[in-house]
């Protein structure tokens, strides 16, 4: 009797210290603020802190690719009426983006419209298994709760990854091993880096102003699969560029199409009546479009989701003119000129889409 | 399987689950399958090879108590040798025949896997065959006890090596264990674990990163934390595995002797062969030392008898002639020990000496495992030359200070233990105490054990 008592003491304890070190956040007193849970944790609690009197929030999600900054379309707000703020953080996916709009707005009630990008209204396939990815776990880790053990982890592919990614949920130490250990390393350096970031991260974030190198020079003659760099690119550089250009497309196998069905459902769900609009927009493709874009599909997730009340898509076409080498600093990213164009382009048509503010 | 895997856990917990929920009858039988299990779980074919072994000896025992005829016992010791012989030591002595004959460096040699645990059980075997012969130990009839004797899984693969007497003792005596046993065995094979994910494999990074690229650091001050890391990994590695060997025995009603009595806080090289890898010291003492005449034929032959002993404890531990010469190390200095005056070694050194004479010990010691980290004789030299005579400076030294830190806190609750074992006495305090110390144990694997991708044990090639 005394064995189990102990023992259980013992696990009681040990579950205890883990639940006030990493869930009642004692652990973000020190996390590497760059880190991929550090920049989460920084653009969430940053959006939290932020005042907001009124509904007439627009937040929008996304990855690097959104090239959104919230600046640009705030300078519009006379003429737009609504209040932008964001929460792209790169490396992010659909599915990070539903247990960080949780976070975020726990009552639903906070925002008027949700912006989520995508790269097209077609589920298109791409190489990579979103659905496997197991960076996904150290975007979100410090925001999986007990309960989303089971979902979190069932979402992911296969038996391995299922079970790191348990494991790794449920002992979030195992996640944070690197960043503490790093810690360990120089910890007052990084108590002073937590510091600055917690004071000065919210206007590093929103006065950033991207870079303003482009792709002028950048062409492809799709005929010959020959491709013209602009001067100045490395070779690395511009085996990327091959790379993202050239090779065939991967065969639709319905993939993708599966993953962001089921988080932009989630996603739906979430804010079902809630009088919050879910905003799909189509991010600006690239400097250059190739040629064979993926097939019109009637039944994408995007399309299917937007015959519901409160789903909106806007134009697909209606970021088409950014689409120009000059407003690109790589082959998928836009360059500082491009993102605030973009920003202010997308600042008045979601205003368009919504209609005036309440 | 290894012991850190959350599979093996897996195992342990489905082998106390049976075991307990069977009728005594069938335990042995479950534990002999269990480790059976265990065994083939890494190479199913080699299972023939103990399965041999086994057979052999068993048949020997009861011939040689039944005819008391010394054959009987050579013929076992021949079995055990020829085949540890065959698959440890056939492509050393190969090779250096090859290179004698002046031929090709591998001309002789063969593709052979080494079974794991051969060196630990074949020693176990002879142990037993050798007191039966000695009427120190009763033949064993049961082939089923003896085959689990052999093969019992906590302790099959590195120890720690066990004597027939103890183990049919808890065999033939077996009680459940209590309720202090219980939690000594839970807490023994967490410490381990958290020795071996948590230190042994943080240092092995550091000096894996150290031995595999020599030329990448220069110096004193890396050679000499390049040498103390791999001190401390093989210290905690194997220390760590057998406080897990010793904890799931316990689980399951068996008594290890103690393999590990803090080695590093020894005031001498005698000191520390009293407190490193016992159960080999003690098999090496009783079955090599003291058959050779141990110290009672005068000096010179006790100074030969050493060198010999350690010497073939260094061959031992691999084929290899860094082992060797790691071997007669500890046998010179052991040598020089005596020679010096063996009463000086003998007891604790005064209160204001000790702390030179263990931080010189653990030099000298670092020195030794020069030798068996290294891949080559040049290499050991190499480092032998950057420790005495490299670049000095700091700048160079590999060990991070969070990594030091811990070292601190291991060598403040190893002084602890030193002087009222009070973890040992852990379980029978109050269960506020016990629950902390598992608690900061199982923190310490959750945030810096290495867990990724599992490390073998050290001993595992052994």
């Amino acid at each position: 009797m005394r064995t189990v008592s102990v023992l259980l003491g013992s696990l009681f304890s040990f579950l205890s210290l883990q639940a006030l070190v990493f869930n009642a956040g004692f652990y973000s007193a020190v996390l590497k603020p760059d880190s991929s849970t550090g920049t989460v944790e920084a653009f969430l609690r940053n959006e939290k802190r932020r005042k907001v009197e009124n509904r007439n929030q627009v937040l929008a999600v996304g990855d690097s690719r959104n090239g959104f900054f919230p600046r640009y379309a705030n300078e519009l707000r006379p003429e737009i009426g609504y209040t932008f703020a964001t929460i792209s953080v790169a490396g992010t996916t659909p599915r990070c983006w539903y247990y960080m709009l949780r976070e975020v707005d726990p009552t639903t009630r906070r925002y008027a419209a949700i912006i989520i990008p995508v790269e097209d209204y077609d589920d298109g396939e791409v190489w990579e298994d979103y659905a496997n990815r197991e960076a996904d776990l150290h975007f979100v880790v410090s925001l999986l709760r007990l309960g989303d053990l089971l979902g979190f982890s069932r979402s992911f592919h296969d038996a391995s990854r299922r079970w790191e990614v348990f494991r790794g949920a449920l002992f979030k130490g195992l996640v944070y091993k690197q960043d503490f250990q790093d810690f360990l390393l120089h910890p007052i350096a990084r108590v002073e880096f937590v510091n600055l970031s917690r004071t000065g991260s919210s206007d590093w974030f929103y006065d950033y102003v991207g870079p303003t190198r482009n792709m002028k020079g950048l062409g492809v003659d799709w005929s010959t699969g020959r491709i013209t760099v602009p001067p100045g690119t490395t070779p690395e550089q511009k085996l990327e560029y091959e790379r993202h250009f050239l090779p065939p497309l991967p065969p639709q196998r319905g993939r993708r199409s599966a993953y962001l069905r089921s988080w932009f459902e989630k996603i739906y769900e979430r804010y079902r009546g809630s009088g919050t609009r879910l905003v799909f927009i189509r991010l600006p493709r690239g400097p250059i479009v190739r040629p064979d874009q993926p097939p019109f599909n009637p039944h994408s997730s995007v399309r299917e989701l937007a015959m519901r009340p409160g789903v909106i898509l806007s134009p697909e076409h209606c970021f088409d003119s950014l689409e120009r080498p000059e407003l690109f600093m790589d082959q998928v990213h836009l360059n500082g000129p491009g993102e605030a164009e973009y920003s202010r382009m997308l600042g008045r048509e979601v205003r368009r889409l919504l209609g005036p503010p309440r | 399987m290894l012991f850190h895997t959350v599979k093996f856990f897996l195992f342990l917990a489905v082998v106390l689950t049976l075991f307990y929920g069977a009728p005594l009858s069938w335990r042995r039988v479950i534990l002999l399958m269990a480790s059976y299990y265990f065994y083939m779980s890494w190479n199913p074919v080699f299972i023939l090879l103990l399965l041999t072994l086994t057979a052999v000896d068993y048949v020997a025992g009861i011939w040689i108590e039944t005819n008391k005829k010394r054959g009987f016992l050579i013929v076992s010791l021949v079995a055990n040798l020829g085949f540890l012989g065959f698959f440890k030591y056939y492509n050393f002595l190969s090779d250096n025949l090859a290179h004698l004959l002046r031929f090709p460096p591998h001309a002789f040699g063969l593709s052979i896997i080494l079974p794991l645990g051969i060196s630990f059980h074949t020693f176990q075997s002879m142990s037993y065959v050798m007191d039966v012969y000695r009427g120190e130990q009763k033949a064993i009839r049961n082939p089923i006890d003896y085959a689990l004797f052999i093969s019992f899984f906590p302790q099959l693969v590195a120890g720690p090596i066990v004597r027939a007497r103890g183990f049919f003792g808890d065999l033939y005596h077996w009680k459940p264990p209590g309720t202090d046993e219980q939690l000594r065995g839970v807490l023994l094979v967490v410490l381990g674990l958290a020795k071996k994910v948590a230190l042994a494999d943080q240092f092995a990074r550091i000096s894996d990163s150290y031995f595999q690229n020599l030329a990448a650091h220069p110096g004193v001050a890396a050679a000499w934390s390049g040498a103390g890391a791999f001190a401390l990994q093989i210290f905690f590695d194997f220390s760590g595995y057998t406080d897990m060997a010793i904890g799931m025995a316990l689980l399951l009603g068996f008594h290890f002797p103690v393999n590990f009595r803090r080695p590093y806080l020894a005031s001498s090289v005698t000191d520390f062969w009293r407190r490193w890898h016992m159960s080999l010291s003690r098999w090496l003492r009783d079955y090599l030392y003291i058959p050779l005449g141990g110290n009672r034929y005068g000096r010179l032959k006790t100074y030969r008898n050493l060198m010999l002993t350690m010497l073939l404890g260094g061959l031992w531990h691999g084929a290899n002639w860094n082992f060797v010469i790691w071997g007669g190390f500890h046998g010179a200095l052991l040598s020089l020990e005596r020679i010096i005056g063996r009463d000086r070694f003998r007891g604790a050194p005064g209160a204001l000496v000790y702390p030179f004479r263990a931080i010189f010990t653990f030099a000298l010691v670092c020195v030794g495992w020069v030798f068996f980290r290294a891949t080559s004789l040049a290499d050991s030299l190499y480092v032998i030359r950057e420790m005495f005579a490299g670049k000095a400076g700091w700048s160079g030294f590999l060990i991070p200070a969070w990594l030091l830190c811990f070292v601190g806190a291991s060598l403040v609750i190893a002084l602890g233990e030193e002087k009222s074992e009070w973890l040992e006495r852990l379980a029978k305090g109050p269960g506020w105490a016990y629950a902390a110390v598992i608690t900061v144990l199982l923190f310490s694997i959750e945030l810096i054990g290495v867990t990724d991708k599992p490390v073998p044990f050290i001993y595992f090639q052994f």
